[in-house]
């Protein structure tokens, strides 16, 4: 027994080392970022690497919003990101009620191929979606984007939404039903209203996997008018020069909307994870 | 009713087995039926989402890859020519080789790092909760910052790494991180560790808190040490988590194009080209879409051995 707890101290102490070393792996490419943004550009391009900005300013995001056209990246991910993620609620919602409390033939086929859909990847489908949406004139177009993006969040929401909707009493339901409440209004008034963390976490997953999003948003969009921000990024290299200072700017910006939902929702996105698991 | 079922805990397969169990009252067909005219009325959203952006581009796929389309002209049907032409090209054969180096190295380093960060924050410590919320930052930030960031570190002549180095005096000479054949791998493989580790951790974070602290208990009083608990009981117990992460990963970590194409382009001289930049290349550089597409599909195959698992192991641990 002596030697278990002198081994539980070591390894308490081991511990506490490996997390240091995690913590600082971790954070100081995230504190590099920042501290390049509040550069000058004489500093950034120096022999010496500045730990510290030496004289700390605003310049390159002062370039970032008056020379580019990044605001309208911005308002490009929100509204692509928002509809996406309205679209997905919706869509899961509907789908994953029918699979959860219907009965009909095909659903066992239905719920396995949602997964199947899930797992397939963009890498695969970019090539012959881009001929589809070069057909259909949705190329360079910010609904072409919500389109394909919905192609990998709803499977996913529909397959979290279900198991969460199963997990919810059927008695309240049942009641609602005898009682002449159609199926649609039984969803709305007490699945829905049960399900909120569920739909938190799939609200910020669409959101976010919209937010993030590159391959889809490198290949379809050409142009400013619907340029999304991670491909906007990559405009700050041209040629061979890259602009450091303003693209760690706008870096820092287009970091914080999924990074802030991650900080608000974190308790209940590690459950979604156990629950459906989620690209990584 | 017959409208009420009781397999609400039921799933996948055992649906169909207790259907016939259900008692089977006067209009129970009428009520199955319109019960079947309104599931699919609202699962038609996500079918036709599904067959039109997924399963439809998947036949896609494989039809194009028969052909010998370009960007902006009509195909003609090759047969089997693109994938005859991809077995005899040197550049194919390097970056199916690089493609499973990178994979395979990428995934175990972030199963071994993620699970030491998740032994490390199951510990009992103040803030830890504090700890958890900062190691796991980097796995909602998009994926080309974290690439774009990383060039940067990588940087010759301004770098933070080699302006670390040298100012510890570690390295005399600039290191060319990213355009040395024989380092250039091992930057982007880091680089995807970094981003994907916190979704093991997390992952199996979660699954180091399900296990009873009674089953721990259990072992020591038969005399197990540590490493005897981890190997008895933890293990055992995380084994499900660990084929699941896994798997998910191996599809995500093979398929994404992002950190090569920022990070190196596939270079040097083809050193870091793996599939999905391949594919994305032929198709959009070259603009051989026939061909493009034959590349992605080459690779689909070892892929659906990951997603048959993965989608296996998914279906069970709901049903448990």
């Amino acid at each position: 027994m002596a030697s278990i707890t002198r081994s539980r101290r070591l390894l308490k102490w081991i511990g506490n080392g490996l997390l240091v070393i995690f913590l600082v792996w971790t954070l100081v490419p995230f504190y590099w970022m920042v501290a390049t943004s509040l550069k000058r550009d004489k500093e950034i391009y120096g022999f010496e690497a500045t730990l510290v900005p030496r004289h700390p300013t605003l310049q390159s995001y002062q370039r970032v919003f008056a020379q580019t056209p990044f605001v309208k990246y911005l308002r490009n991910s929100m509204i692509v990101a928002v509809s996406t993620t309205i679209a997905s609620l919706a869509f899961g919602s509907l789908g994953a009620y029918a699979l959860a409390r219907l009965r009909f033939p095909g659903r066992a086929f239905i719920a396995r191929g949602l997964i199947f859909t899930y797992l397939v990847p963009p890498a695969l489908l970019f090539i012959p979606l881009f001929a589809v949406m070069s057909a259909l004139s949705l190329i360079d177009t910010r609904t072409g984007l919500i389109l394909a993006y919905l192609g990998f969040t709803v499977p996913f929401c529909t397959w979290l939404l279900l198991g969460y909707f199963r997990s919810v009493p059927m008695e309240l339901e049942e009641a609602a039903l005898v009682d002449g409440c159609s199926r649609l209004s039984a969803l709305a008034r007490i699945i829905l209203p049960m399900s909120l963390p569920a739909l938190a976490v799939v609200a910020f997953f669409s959101f976010t996997q919209a937010w993030n999003e590159f391959l889809y948003a490198n290949v379809f969009v050409n142009s400013v008018e619907a340029r999304t921000i991670t491909t906007g990024l990559t405009l700050f290299i041209v040629e061979d020069v890259f602009f450091w200072g303003p693209m760690m700017g706008a870096a820092c910006i287009a970091t914080l909307p999924p990074v802030a939902l991650y900080l608000i929702f974190q308790r209940w996105v590690v459950k979604g994870l156990t629950l459906g698991a989620v690209k990584g | 009713m017959a409208l009420q079922t009781n397999s609400t805990r039921a799933y996948a397969g055992t649906v169909v087995i207790d259907a016939p169990a259900l008692p089977r009252r006067p209009h129970a067909s009428f009520g199955v039926r319109r019960e079947t005219r309104l599931a699919y009325a609202i699962l038609a959203p996500t079918l036709l989402v599904i067959l039109s952006l997924v399963a439809y581009p998947f036949i896609g796929a494989i039809y194009l890859s028969v052909q010998d389309k370009m960007v902006g002209s009509p195909g003609k049907f090759v047969g089997l020519a693109n994938y005859t032409e991809l077995l005899g090209d040197e550049t194919f054969l390097r970056t199916a080789w690089n493609s499973l180096v990178y994979t395979l190295v990428a995934v175990a380093l972030k199963f071994v790092i993620g699970l030491t960060m998740a032994l490390v924050l199951d510990q009992e410590r103040r803030f830890n909760n504090f700890f958890r919320t900062l190691l796991f930052v980097p796995w909602a930030v998009p994926v080309v910052i974290v690439a774009l960031n990383w060039r940067w570190i990588f940087d010759d002549l301004s770098g933070l790494l080699n302006n670390f180095l040298i100012t510890f005096h570690l390295t005399h000479d600039i290191i060319s991180w990213l355009s040395d054949p024989r380092l250039a791998m091992g930057c982007v493989i880091a680089v995807v560790v970094w981003a994907g580790t916190p979704f093991y951790a997390m992952t199996f974070l979660a699954g180091l808190q399900s296990i009873p602290r009674e089953l721990y208990e259990a072992a020591e009083i038969d005399g197990a040490g540590v490493l005897h608990q981890f190997t008895q009981v933890t293990v055992p117990r995380l084994r499900t988590i660990f084929i699941t992460t896994v798997m998910l990963s191996t599809i995500w970590t093979a398929t994404n194009l992002q950190f090569v194409l920022i990070l190196t382009r596939g270079g040097p001289a083809s050193r870091t080209d793996i599939f999905p930049h391949l594919a994305y290349q032929t198709a959009l550089g070259a603009r051989r879409l026939g061909m493009g597409a034959a590349v992605s599909l080459v690779f689909f195959p070892v892929l659906v051995v990951a997603i048959v698992i993965a989608t296996r192991q998914m279906l069970r641990d709901r049903d448990e």
